[in-house]
């Protein structure tokens, strides 16, 4: 019969290495996107939101080209 | 109809190749091997996890079922069912969608090709063996993680390589706009591995015991589906959607109001899942707020999602693509609203503990996620393989199938479900009554699952057959582009028409 190793056992081990882990990551992640967000802004990102709705759209395919029909029908427009 | 004058028009246009096509044509052959042995091995264990919830489902109203083979024993199987659904399917269509979608938005060819696909590889073996950990019953009983330890790594060192990726072709974009598709995707990049290691942590590693492990278990079961798998839907539907009709999203200040909310609230609703739980009561009740506050970004993403389309609902008729991205993206609007609301406790004083959550979690999954992971290989792959889907009428087929598998799965669950609940809150009603009365609607989930299947097998035919060229081949393919008749032709009808 195999022992279940009990949570308690790898306690020492794991709690507190754990919680500095978990913490340092998510102080290092909440950082780092607080600092994106910034960085965004200053780079302008939300600066022109009407064009940047159309980035999706190119001279290939502009607005108002549907780009999917069924293989071998007829496109619709 | 085509007119022999703007055939000519089209002549005049066909050879025209800006930069702008050449580069796109690029981005996408560079992401080809990548994409495909993603998606190729999303299908495959889409299909596995099928097949293992029919046996599942199966078992519940025939409990002697393969009862007598222990690696087919319900435990195991359903533990199997919901592992390979979320990681084999949801976690792989989810990575290739977002490697494919952010080389796209970016304009840049896919870096790390080969590590990348080496960690493809490495992923689903990773998925595999904990598969077989959970076969031979080495499950470690927490839900959502159910594989085996050493299992784990195989699965979250790839991701690694993904991230790397994602972020690469990022800050080499060349373009000067950040969609609102790509924030949903690098926020799915931090979050995943945040919410994995922390979980696995609290849960399987053992820091931490008791009513706190099943916060962690719970707080992860509820983000890998909303901070993994629906992030990634509404980034395929924010760019699906408005590229197939051709017009820009309703309302892109919504969009983003909605990023930022999804962002903040969704991480707070897991403990809802612990509702009459031996938790403190504050616990809940954050849960239920944060699931409540969820209104927000869902009404938002639903505003632009549905408006987007007025006036664009004929396409459904023409176009594959559309028709799965819509179908996912109402089933979200209808999804969220039902799963908020079910947190609730005077809610949950009915349903919980019921079929009514199987049956949402399946409305999530198969009527949200999954078409907009389908639209996006119905869109990506003609235009990866240079060549055009084998067959209308299995897509059709595919269609139709998911729709309506969902349609029963769905109804029968949450209608059994609140006829469960009622009748469990009712001291005069014996139990055994109870189960007799689910049987029928268990029996009905067999069938919606066997339909969902039957639509996945004629959608794996399709895969198959449109990476194996040279056994079919369309006579001529319409919508590449390298093959760009029609599309000059349109133009020139819709230029005439403008000059006119």
């Amino acid at each position: 019969m195999e022992k279940r190793l009990h949570p308690k056992d790898a306690g020492g081990f794991c709690v507190f290495g754990v919680f500095i882990f978990i913490w340092s990551f998510a102080l290092i992640s909440g950082t780092v996107m607080v600092w994106l967000l910034a960085w965004a802004i200053r780079r302008g990102e939300f600066r022109d939101l009407r064009q940047g709705a159309r980035m999706i759209f190119d001279e290939d395919e502009p607005v108002g080209i549907v780009t999917d029909h069924f293989p071998g029908e007829q496109p619709k427009w | 109809m085509v007119t022999e004058s703007s055939s000519a028009a089209a002549a005049s246009l066909g050879a025209l190749s800006t930069p702008e096509i050449e580069a796109r044509v690029q981005v996408d052959r560079s992401s080809k091997q990548v994409i495909v042995l993603y998606w190729g091995a999303a299908l495959f264990w889409l299909t596995f996890a099928s097949i293992a919830g029919i046996i599942t489902s199966i078992k519940l109203h025939n409990p002697g079922f393969l009862g007598g083979i222990e690696w087919l024993t319900f435990g195991r199987m359903r533990a199997v069912h919901w592992d390979t659904a979320i990681y084999g399917f949801g976690g792989v269509a989810a990575s290739g969608t977002l490697l494919w979608l952010q080389a796209r938005l970016c304009q840049v060819r896919m870096p790390y090709t080969k590590l990348l696909i080496a960690g493809g590889l490495v992923f689903n073996v990773g998925i595999l063996l904990g598969v077989i950990g959970i076969f031979m019953g080495q499950s470690t009983g927490v839900e959502t993680l159910e594989f085996p330890l050493w299992a784990m790594p195989f699965l979250v060192v790839p991701y690694v390589f993904i991230v790397i990726a994602n972020f690469t072709m990022y800050f080499q974009k060349k373009t000067t706009h950040t969609y609102v598709s790509q924030w949903y995707l690098m926020a799915v990049t931090v979050w995943f591995p945040v919410l994995v290691l922390s979980a696995e942590a609290c849960t399987n590693l053992g820091a931490v015991d008791g009513v706190a492990q099943a916060i962690a278990n719970w707080w992860y079961g509820h983000n890998v589906v909303g901070l993994f798998a629906t992030p990634t839907g509404i980034a395929a539907a924010y760019y699906l959607i408005p590229k197939v009709i051709g017009k820009p999203i309703h309302s892109y200040h919504l969009s983003l109001l909605g990023f930022w909310a999804n962002a903040i609230f969704y991480n707070w609703a897991g403990t809802h899942h612990l509702t009459g739980g031996p938790l403190p009561a504050w616990t809940i009740t954050l849960g239920v707020v944060g699931s409540m506050m969820m209104f927000i970004p869902v009404i938002t993403i639903g505003i632009n999602h549905h408006m987007t389309m007025v006036g664009s609902f004929h396409l459904l008729k023409t176009s594959p693509t559309l028709r799965f991205a819509v179908m996912g993206s109402m089933m979200y609007t209808f999804a969220s609203f039902q799963g908020s609301l079910e947190s609730l406790r005077s809610h949950q004083e009915i349903t919980h503990f019921t079929h009514y959550t199987i049956g949402h979690v399946h409305l999530g999954m198969y009527g949200f996620f999954a078409p907009l992971m389908f639209a996006m290989i119905y869109y990506a792959m003609p235009r990866l393989m240079n060549r055009e889907w084998s067959s209308a009428r299995l897509i059709r087929i595919h269609f139709w199938c998911t729709l309506i598998g969902t349609a029963i799965y769905g109804g029968a669950m949450c209608y059994a479900g609140i006829r469960q609940g009622m009748m469990m809150n009712d001291p005069s009603v014996p139990f055994l009554n109870i189960v007799q009365f689910t049987v029928p609607y268990l029996q009905l989930r067999t069938l919606g699952g066997v339909i969902l299947l039957a639509g996945t097998v004629a959608f794996l035919i399709n895969f198959v057959r449109i990476v194996t060229p040279h056994k079919f081949t369309w006579a001529s393919p319409t919508m590449l582009d390298t093959d760009r008749d029609w599309k000059d032709i349109l133009k020139a009808e819709k230029g005439a028409e403008a000059a006119q």
